[in-house]
Formats: structure tokens, sequence, C-alpha cells
């Protein structure tokens, strides 16, 4: 059994070695995907494009204008005359936010009075325009307490007050490549092993080769998991590739087992081979096995928690979401390498994954059976 | 010429008309797509859920809990009762956040004196990390704040300060399905027609069908034209479709004028068809094909501005993103859709788009024709 097993993967290994080009993509993909993801995927805008409308030009207004620039959150680039030209700026998208300072500020401001001031935000893109929303109260709210101290004669020092100290875990630079690169990790074993395994599959039945192998003494079985052990093999390389470059150049910790993480990557794996069989029992042609994968793709990527949190989905969608598998190998590969915690936590995520593994390997070799 | 376009363009739509099961996907993706941006894509984290270890257990204490519980971004469900029970529902990941209240709180402030807290946070998302930080920070700003205010019997609604009018433009509820919708018709519009040229061109070579075209008095620009033909019907249709559905069910406004963008994206097409072609003619399989334009499409997504702000990027990422004609286009699409401007405002990114264009389809063209050849 075990010779005959073998003979299929060396077959299988020869196919993917004649096809250098698809496995260029297969290596660099993950590469490329790591850089993408460890540089792009961030949404802390600092130094907005900013342009002030200073109608009062005091020497508070300044001071106003210099705690802006001050905050980091915005780049003061452009003073401009009018309302119009402010205008302008914002709708070319060379400024993403304006402020106006109305003539009379520094007036009110000394006067015990609230002085008001405009502050634009270029909302279409909502991540962006939250942060400089609340950036623009904070930054407006610790001026204010300078000008009570003033006023008042107080030392806020010495005020009695709440200190809060945040403690931010798991991650305390909030870097975004920390939070990508085990998602990606965990997405590459879903992704990758399914499209390849229905291709490999789909492939021998469009092109007829599947008949010539039905009539050998090989066992449905022995063909399927020969068939899939080079394409394991191809997985568990893009993760070593994708845990050292997250390691070494993007300087991602690992504060869990690795063991842990390959014992249940191999786990993960079973998951995504048994629906990349599935879909080879499906689909007839390779482009129908590629819709079937991408159609798939799309709500693993958005409903798993990969780019944006399950907890601000509508409750319908968090639902949905308990049937992607890629939603629990998120919890897994998350947890051993930024939160450093093990199977005592995770055990019902891999109970999770084990039930599905059952599902889909038992689902997809009865139906493979079936077509054979 | 006429007639030869035609009968092209009636044989490449009996292929598209067979394959059903294709067809449906063309179809459903965008409306899949349009669902899963608009409703999973929320980088507003509110009702957090957090945790409290309140170890003063005063009115004092009481009461900074009751001003973090009603700010709407802290769900507080579990009080507990050690830092290590804390621990272990924020390592489990059922918990983002946790507060912990200190012995001697309350009599702290009592005695006027600052008082400390602590406050876990969950960092390894950082985008529910940051919100949740600053968050945390002015809850207890403000309740200082009155605080100091009822020690100094001072009236708040005289007090000086700056108050500051944000006025939010062109997204005013800052809604995300107002951002991404505009964005998926670009993204649309670029990978369907180059996937499916390349594809449909690629088939013919693969089939060995092409040979049978060649000897026929159908020219090369006749068999490229035809067999575009119907991927930019399709394209259109998905066009529509977005902006019906985007309109009707979302609630997406549309500011500027649907004709201007309907021009520019055919000027867009031009691009992408490029773009189809010039994968058709390196890719030797339909699968290579596939790759090929999934290997193109995702730099394209991220190094766009599709996602993620082109702002936050490092330089040389940035400095990339002007040779990803998406990054124009998107310009366009949202400022037609969200801002409402004309072409006076846009006038570089058509001129980009329209350089892209001339200059892809060109060299596609050539590149084709020699293949023929």
């Amino acid at each position: 059994m075990i010779r005959r097993t073998l003979a299929i993967t060396r077959k299988e290994i020869i196919h993917i070695i004649r096809d250098p080009r698809t496995l260029t993509i297969m290596f660099l993909m993950p590469v490329i995907q790591l850089i993408l993801f460890g540089y792009t995927a961030t949404t802390d805008v600092e130094h907005l494009a900013t342009a002030v409308l200073d109608q009062d030009h005091s020497s508070q207004s300044r001071e106003l204008v210099d705690a802006y620039r001050a905050s980091n959150y915005f780049d003061i680039l452009y003073y401009v005359r009018s309302e119009e030209e402010l205008g302008r700026l914002i709708d070319e998208g060379q400024a993403k936010a304006g402020m106006i300072i109305p003539a009379g500020y520094s007036r009110s401001l000394t006067s015990e009075n609230q002085a008001s001031i405009a502050f634009v935000i270029d909302g279409s893109m909502p991540s962006v325009a939250t942060t400089a929303f609340g950036a623009s109260q904070t930054v407006a709210q610790a001026q204010s307490i300078k000008v009570i101290q003033k006023v008042y004669g107080i030392d806020v020092e010495q005020q009695p007050g709440i200190d809060v100290h945040p403690r931010v875990w798991y991650n305390p630079d909030m870097k975004s490549a920390n939070f990508m690169i085990p998602g990606l990790i965990a997405m590459i074993l879903q992704m990758q092993s399914t499209i390849f395994t229905a291709l490999s599959i789909v492939r021998e039945k469009e092109e007829g080769t599947i008949e010539q192998l039905i009539v050998t003494p090989l066992r449905s079985i022995e063909l399927i998991v020969g068939k899939v052990i080079p394409y394991v093999g191809i997985s568990l390389f893009n993760l070593a590739e994708v845990l050292v470059v997250g390691v070494l150049w993007f300087g991602v910790p690992i504060n869990g087992n690795i063991l842990l993480l390959l014992a249940l990557a191999l786990l993960a794996l079973s998951v995504s081979l048994g629906i990349g069989l599935l879909n080879s029992t499906i689909a007839s042609t390779q482009q129908e096995a590629m819709f079937l994968t991408m159609f798939l793709m799309l709500p693993f990527i958005f409903l798993s928690g990969f780019f944006f949190p399950l907890e601000a989905m509508p409750q319908v969608l968090q639902w949905i979401s308990y049937v992607i598998p890629l939603r629990y190998m998120l919890v897994i590969t998350r947890g051993i390498i930024l939160k450093g915690v093990g199977l005592n936590i995770l055990w019902d995520q891999a109970v999770a994954l084990i039930l599905f593994g059952i599902v889909m390997l038992v689902l997809a070799t009865s139906r493979f059976k079936k077509r054979l | 010429m006429n007639s030869r376009l035609v009968y092209v363009i009636h044989k490449e739509w009996i292929h598209i008309i067979r394959d059903p099961r294709t067809l449906v996907v063309i179809f459903l993706m965008p409306v899949m797509q349009l669902i899963l941006l608009g409703y999973a894509v929320a980088t507003d984290v509110e009702h957090l859920p957090a945790a409290v270890l309140d170890q003063d257990l005063t009115p004092q204490s009481r009461d900074l809990i009751e001003a973090y519980r009603a700010s709407n971004y802290f769900d507080i469900t579990r009080y507990v009762s050690s830092e290590e029970e804390l621990g272990r529902l924020i390592d489990r990941g059922s918990f983002r956040a946790g507060l912990i209240i200190p012995t001697g709180y309350g009599h702290n402030l009592e005695k006027n004196h600052k008082a400390q807290v602590s406050f876990v946070i969950d960092g390894s998302d950082p985008t529910v990390a940051t919100t949740a930080f600053s968050a945390a920070q002015t809850i207890a700003q403000a309740q200082s704040l009155e605080l100091t205010q009822e020690i100094m019997g001072l009236d708040p609604e005289n007090l000086p300060g700056v108050a500051v009018h944000p006025r939010v433009w062109y997204n005013p509820d800052m809604k995300s399905v107002n951002f991404m919708i505009p964005g998926l018709i670009g993204l649309i519009l670029q990978f369907l027609t180059s996937l499916f040229t390349s594809m449909s061109i690629v088939r013919e070579r693969e089939q060995g069908t092409i040979e049978q075209l060649i000897v026929t008095p159908i020219s090369p620009l006749e068999l490229i034209l035809g067999k575009v033909a119907p991927y930019v019907g399709i394209a259109f249709f998905n066009l529509a479709e977005i902006l019906v559905i985007g309109v009707v069910w979302f609630g997406v406004p549309i500011h500027g004028s649907v004709t201007l963008l309907l021009a520019l994206s055919v000027l867009f097409l031009l691009t992408t068809l490029g773009i189809g072609i010039l994968i058709s003619t390196i890719a030797r399989s339909q699968q290579e094909a596939m790759f090929v334009a999934f290997f193109i499409t995702t730099p394209s997504i991220f190094l766009s501005g599709f996602f993620f702000p082109l702002e936050a990027m490092p330089q040389v990422l940035q400095l990339i993103s002007y040779v990803i004609p998406l990054r124009y286009m998107l310009i366009i699409i949202r400022g037609i859709v969200l801002k409402g401007v004309g072409l006076r405002i846009l006038a570089g990114e058509v001129l980009a788009i329209a350089v892209f264009g001339v200059f892809i389809f060109s060299i596609a063209a050539r590149r084709f024709r020699k293949r023929l050849e």
C-alpha cells in the first residue's frame, strides 16, 4: 500500500516540477502577500495632510495650529485664504482635513467663553476619518485644559484625577505585521492546499487520465493520499517560509510552542484537503475548480476575522462565521504566535477543526469513491 | 469588417452561454462581494467585550465603571476577582479589554490625590487596540475633568476652552459601505475583464482552435475586438448591478455624473483589456492565465488604496502605487460617486488612465499580432 501511494506521490511531484512557472508562483506568492500585508494593512494614519484657514491671525490661533501640528496626527501643509480654497484642496484630495479658525477666536477665548473652530474632515475613507475625528477633539480638549490652567492659575498636575496606565498585551507596539503574519499562515494553510488538491485531481479528470489510474490496482484512498502528499509538503514549506521571513525581517515574536503550531497546522491542512477534494468531485474542469475556490475564498477571508474584527459585524454574519474553518485556524495561529497560549486554552478551537476535518474528509472520500 | 466582427462576437457569446455555471459565478460574484464588503468591513469598533477587576468596591470605583459602560466603546459583561482570571479571559479571546481598579482608588480621590487604574488591552489586532487605547484614556480624562470641576466649584457651561465643530464631508456618517462600493466598481472592472479576456484567448490556443481562426479572413484586430466585446458587456452589466444594489439597498449616494463615470470606465477598460491580452501572450494554459491574473490583482488591490489608506504605507510602496492604474481609477470613481467632483478636478487622474491605456493596449496588441504570425 505504501509503495503504491508513494508511486502516485512521485508521479504528482513530476507533474509539479514540469510546470516551473506555477511552482515559482506557489513559492513567491506567500512572500509577496507577506510584504503586502505586513506593510500596507495599516489604518493608523498619522501626518494627515491638513490645510488651515486662520481668519483670526492672533498668537492664540497660532498656538492652536501648533498644538495640532505637534500632535503628529496632522501635517499642516497649506495655509489658505478662503473656504473655497480649502474646499478645493479637499475636493482634489490634496488635503484630507481642514481647520477653520474664525475671526474673533482669541477674543472669545479670553472672555471666559468657548471659542469655536470648525474642523473639516474628508469622510470618504471612514477608518481615516474616525481617527482624524477623534484626534481633532483630543487636541482641542488638551488645549482647553491649558487655557483653564492659565485663566484660573491651577496646576493640573496637583489636581485629583484618574491616571490610566494602559497595558497593551501580546503586541505592545500595536504593529499590524504582528497581526497579519499569523493570519497569513492560517490563510496559506487554507487556500493553497485547497486549490492545488482540487486542480491536481480535476486535471486528471479533464485529460481523461483518471480512467487509466482506475484500472490499476490502486485503491481510491491510496490515490488521494498519494496525490495530496506533495501539496502538504509545499504548504508546510510555505508555512516555514512565512515564519522565517516574519521573524527575521518583520521581527514578529513567536511567543508559543512551534511544535504545537505545526501539529495544529497538520490538522488545519486536513480540513483544507477535504475541501479541495470535495471541490474536485463537483468541478469537471480546472476552470470550474478555480472559480469554485475563488467563490469560497471571499467569505472565508472576510468572515473569518482575517482583516476585520468579527465583533464589529452584524449578528447574522457572526453566526455564519462559525461554519468557516479559517476562523478557528486564525484563533489558533494568533493564539500560539502572539499570545503564546497552549492547548489548555485552544482546545475548543482544535476540536472544531477536528470535527470539520472528519466531516470534510468523510464527505469528500465517499463522494470521490462514487465518482470513480 | 463589421459582419466579421459580429461573427467573432457571436462565437464568443455562444462559448459563454454554454458554460452556465461560470456565467452564474460571474453575475453572483459582485453581489456576494457587495454583501461582504458592505457588512463585514467594519473597522469602527464599539461594544468591545470588557471585564472588570474592582478591588476597591467604593462608590467612586463604581462611578468609573459606569463611565466606561456608558461610553459605548466597552461592553462590561463580566466582573472577575483576580488578575489571573482576567488574564485567562483575555488569553482565551472572549474579552478584549480589562479594567483593573486597585484598592485605595476611592480613598485617593477623596483625599484629592491622583488615583491610578490599569487598563489591559488585547493588542493583537492593532485596529481594535488603537481605538480601545484612546477610548480608555479619553473616558478617564473626561471623568477627571468632572472631578476637578466639582472640587473647584466651576460651572462647566461657563469654562473657557476650545470647542471643535467637526464637519465630515462626502460621507458624513462615515459608513464604510460608501467607501467600499465605489472601490468595488474599479476592482471588478479590472479583475473581470483582464481575467476573462486572457482566458478566452488562451483557451483557443490551448485547444488549437486559434489556427483555424488565423486562416480565416479575420484580421487580428477584429479577432481581439470580437473576443473582448462580450466581456466588456458583462463588465458593464456588473457595474450597473453594483451601482443599483449600492444605491437601492445600501443607500450609497451618487453625488456626481453617472455619464462621466461610464465614460471614464470605458477609458479604463483600455488598460484592463490590454492587461488581459498581455497575460494571454504570456500564459500557455488557462491555469497559468488565472495564476498570472491573480498575481497581478493582489498587489493592485493593496497598493491602490482599495482597503487601506496609501498615506499610511512606507514611502517605497507609495512610490510603487503610482504605476498601478487602479490607483487612479479609484480616485476617479470615489471622486465622482462620493465627492461629486468633475473632470476639472480629476484631470490629472484621467490623463494618467489615458496614458496607461494607450501604452498597455498598444504593447499588448503588438505582442498579440507577433504571436499570431
